[in-house]
């Protein structure tokens, strides 16, 4: 067991390969319902590591990425429905334009700090969801816009997913790059003391700033991506509780490791998918389950993974200075 | 309509109050359990459409019995208080050294715990309630005709309010209270029992919650989804007045009716979205809320 | 002259914690400021660094007049500080917090492309060398025992290139064997990168042991500045301390 566990964590890149070619191959091994679930998974993998860009590594708890995610998939709708834009434009817009909206949005949070600055993001993207529900003329109101003219070639489910795939992971190979880099180890370091960073004549409100800009710019792809996946968009994607939805996919999988919402996103939409199907209070047992991850698992399903196999693990296998969050 | 009749501002003030008086119902339970146990609970919605649909609940059961109504409102709110209790000694405990994040999600659990339950015991409609006799009747203010009960709902925030204030400034328990919330260490060092103070205020604002859930199904519906409606008109109060001020969570509500009232009166549309704006005002200014104290 | 400040003064409500505080300090001094708890030291390290705002007075560093600047350009600018409380970022390693403040020494922080662990090695190992925590590099912060804690705070401080560092209380809570550590430690270091030092200490071992001058804080003015022989013999100093410090006059 101890050198099945020792050769699966030396060997991440390889399993990393292992778990992609399955990607590659989901289409032709899985019913369109499945590659469906998958594609709902990736998208959502995507804004949960987005907001953990913000919430795992910079220590920012907001309460509102579901409103960047609306202003990307509306960006996307809109154009492409309202304006006949090309479709590759009206897909690269929707991150300029959340990455716009949120560096506006950012910048007037940032003043303020824990619960305040939670409060004010929560403010902001119900200000949002009121534009996106009442502005009838252009963002179609409570109806939404539905029938979007996506290009036919994306109608085909395994398309559509490819789309997905690849979009999701070049943006997760960024989002990993970021992280990786000395500017992700500043903004660990803003998570860990951001007082202390002042004194390391780090300016703290411009660097909670960027984080906050390129979450919002990535969480906007996601909601672009899923305005091709399903072809409308409707004012509940800006809704707190997608907010809420996107903090648990986070602390599910656990927020101090890259991985995390990815696995998050996994286990929550198999879960929610598994439980809607058994009985119409599904609800009820998602609660429960949330109650039970606050409780229990702090850390999310990888952060108990790492406790447990820690014991485990050789200790000496190469995991050098990334120990703060992988 | 006339914008600036005597008898147009008269009306919208009145209806702009009775919704405030309404909001500060069901805001001042949040109001007292975020400024003592400094908890987020978002749950504090759900609470409260429990007590709409236990109000329902046995006023349709028991419709033949004579004032049903009141007997409602005396049971009602308390069995919403018991069941905060319950929340607070097995849930909450576990998770007030956390930090805020965990209390939001854990309420979050909870909103659809207790949302889920109602729609399991009561269904998926919506439903009325009468209101009660000697209040069901209709008067007449400036032209306007004005639901007796809706006064009686604004004498009830005023009641409320008056008593929860002479609670805390006038009797012991409001001065243990007020020691726990402003001087925790002390009040633990002077032996007053902290956890079990923290489970009685939790669930005084539990009955508060519920007490504005049964009051209100005579002026509006009893239906799911008035939990989320509810939560954030009642965290846009507590932030604008202040977190953990009653007299703020007071002026607060009025401010959200009058602003609501007027709001729709001029920009339908946008009425919503003011009370956000000036809820993002207020944190980016003063953040304490016009009556709290900065830390 | 590296430092100079010109009437400083900072009230907290009724309370004045600063009063008519004049400063000038040498490039490569070594100054210590003593006083009992509640005189004033720790705002006057926090006006120092920007961190809280001047009521009225100048600080000049360098020449330059830095009472305005945002708390993240005077570290730009040269002035390090390490802390009473505890002040380094628990999850990360030793390495890595060292590693931080390198990058934001040399301009890298906003470098989203490179790999971290990749850069600023030697730089990073050579800091951890020089506080003697180079064997330690890899264990998280919160790890660490309290005296190594220290050690790091001087090497992030360190990190950052500062040519006037501010410590305040650096043995606070330590054994005398590991105060005697330390204070070899810094000044060794300040020896070896021609720093100039402003030390808040209660230890009067280290006071005495290591200061070039002295200057006593009480009630937010400087009742009394001087070479520690000077500061020894003054009644006034004597009246104001007896009892209240570690290491009573008598022993030094």
């Amino acid at each position: 067991m101890k050198s099945l566990v020792n050769a699966l964590n030396s060997n991440r890149f390889v399993l990393l390969l292992v778990l992609l070619l399955f990607l590659l191959i989901v289409p032709l091994i899985m019913k369109a319902s499945w590659v469906s679930l998958v594609n709902e998974m990736l998208i959502m993998a995507l804004a949960g590591c987005a907001l953990n860009l913000m919430l795992g590594y910079t220590g920012m708890v907001s309460f509102g990425p579901a409103g960047l995610y609306a202003v990307g998939a509306y960006t996307t709708a809109i154009l492409l429905t309202r304006y006949r834009f090309p479709f590759a434009i009206a897909m690269i817009s929707a991150p300029i334009l959340a990455g716009i909206i949120g560096g506006l949005v950012g910048w007037f949070c940032v003043r303020r700090s824990a619960v305040y600055f939670a409060l004010l993001t929560l403010a902001f993207a119900q200000i949002i969801w009121t534009i996106l529900f009442e502005w009838y003329g252009f963002t179609g109101g409570d109806n939404g816009i539905v029938s979007i003219p996506i290009p036919e070639f994306f109608f085909t489910i395994s398309h559509c997913y490819y789309l997905t795939l690849i979009i999701v992971g070049i943006s997760l190979l960024l989002l990993w790059t970021i992280v990786q880099s000395p500017f992700g180890k500043t903004l660990q370091a803003i998570r860990e003391n951001p007082g202390r960073t002042e004194f390391i004549a780090i300016h703290l409100k411009r660097y909670q700033l960027a984080a906050f800009v390129l979450s919002s710019a990535f969480l906007g792809i996601a909601g672009s991506l899923f305005c091709v996946f399903s072809g409308s968009v409707f004012p509940d994607y800006a809704h707190w509780v997608k907010s809420t939805d996107m903090l648990v996919i986070c602390l599910l999988g656990g927020f101090y490791n890259f991985g995390g919402p990815i696995v998050g996103s996994v286990v929550y939409i198999l879960l929610s998918k598994m439980i809607s199907k058994q009985t119409m209070f599904w609800m009820f047992f998602l609660g429960v389950i949330i109650v039970f991850l606050v409780l229990f698992m702090r850390n999310g399903i990888v952060g108990f993974l790492s406790e447990k196999l820690a014991p485990v693990l050789d200790k000496t296998s190469g995991s050098g200075p990334d120990e703060g969050t992988r | 309509m006339n914008l600036v009749t005597f008898e147009a501002i008269a009306g919208q003030t009145l209806s702009g109050i009775s919704v405030g008086m309404v909001l500060f119902l069901i805001a001042a339970g949040l109001s007292i359990i975020f400024g003592t146990l400094k908890v987020l609970n978002l749950a504090h919605g759900s609470i409260y459409m429990l007590g709409g649909f236990l109000c329902y609940g046995f006023t349709s059961t028991f419709a033949s019995v004579p004032g049903v109504f009141w007997w409602t409102l005396l049971a009602a709110p308390m069995i919403v208080g018991l069941v905060g209790g319950l929340i607070e000694i097995f849930l909450l405990r576990r998770i007030y050294a956390q930090e805020m994040l965990y209390q939001y999600i854990l309420t979050f659990g909870l909103i659809l715990i207790i949302g889920e339950t109602c729609k399991f015991i009561w269904g998926v409609g919506y439903h009325t309630v009468g209101a009660p006799w000697p209040f069901n009747g209709k008067v007449s203010l400036w032209g306007l005709s004005f639901p007796v009960y809706n006064l009686f709902l604004i004498g009830c925030g005023f009641a409320v309010f008056i008593g929860l204030v002479a609670l805390m400034r006038y009797t012991g328990l409001g001065r243990i209270i007020r020691a726990v919330t402003y001087h925790r260490e002390m009040a633990n060092a002077l032996g007053i029992n902290v956890p079990k103070v923290y489970t009685g205020v939790f669930m005084l604002g539990c009955w508060l919650g519920g007490l504005a859930g049964t009051l209100m199904p005579p002026m509006s519906v009893v239906a799911l989804g008035s939990d989320m409606a509810v939560i954030i008109e009642c965290f846009i109060i507590v932030v604008i007045g202040g977190l953990g001020s009653l007299p703020g969570a007071f002026i607060g509500a009025i401010i959200l009716g009058l602003l609501t009232a007027f709001g729709i009166y001029i920009i339908p549309k946008l009425a919503v979205a003011f009370a956000f704006m000036l809820m993002i005002v207020i944190l980016i200014i003063r953040p304490w809320g016009l009556m709290g104290k900065p830390e | 002259m590296i430092l100079e400040t010109q009437k400083l003064v900072k009230s907290f409500g009724g309370l004045t914690a600063v009063y008519d505080v004049n400063l000038h300090i040498q490039e490569g001094e070594l100054v210590s400021i003593i006083g009992p708890n509640g005189a004033g030291k720790t705002t006057l390290f926090n006006l120092l660094t920007g961190h809280i705002s001047v009521d009225s007075g100048r600080v000049i560093f360098k020449g330059k007049d830095i009472t305005k600047l945002p708390p993240h350009a005077i570290s730009r600018m040269g002035i390090g500080r390490s802390f009473q409380r505890l002040n380094i970022f628990p999850r990360l390693s030793a390495f890595e917090n060292v590693q931080v403040a390198v990058f934001s020494a040399q301009r890298k922080s906003r470098n989203v492309f490179a790999r971290a662990s990749k850069l600023a090695r030697q730089e990073t190992e050579a800091i951890l060398k020089s506080v003697g925590l180079l064997d330690k590099k890899n264990i998280k912060g919160a790890l660490l025992a309290h005296g190594d804690q220290k050690r790091l705070e001087m090497g992030i401080a360190l990190a950052v290139e500062p040519s006037l560092l501010l410590l305040d209380e650096p043995t606070q809570g330590m054994s005398p064997r590991e105060s005697g550590e330390l204070t070899q430690l810094i000044q060794k270091l300040v020896g070896e990168r021609g720093l100039t030092l402003i030390f808040v200490e209660h230890d009067m071992n280290v006071v005495f042991g290591i200061s070039d001058s002295i200057k006593v804080l009480h009630q937010g003015k400087i009742i009394f500045e001087g070479k520690p022989d000077e500061v020894k013999k003054n009644e006034e100093v004597q009246r104001i301390y007896l009892g209240d410090e570690k290491g009573t006059w008598s022993s030094l």
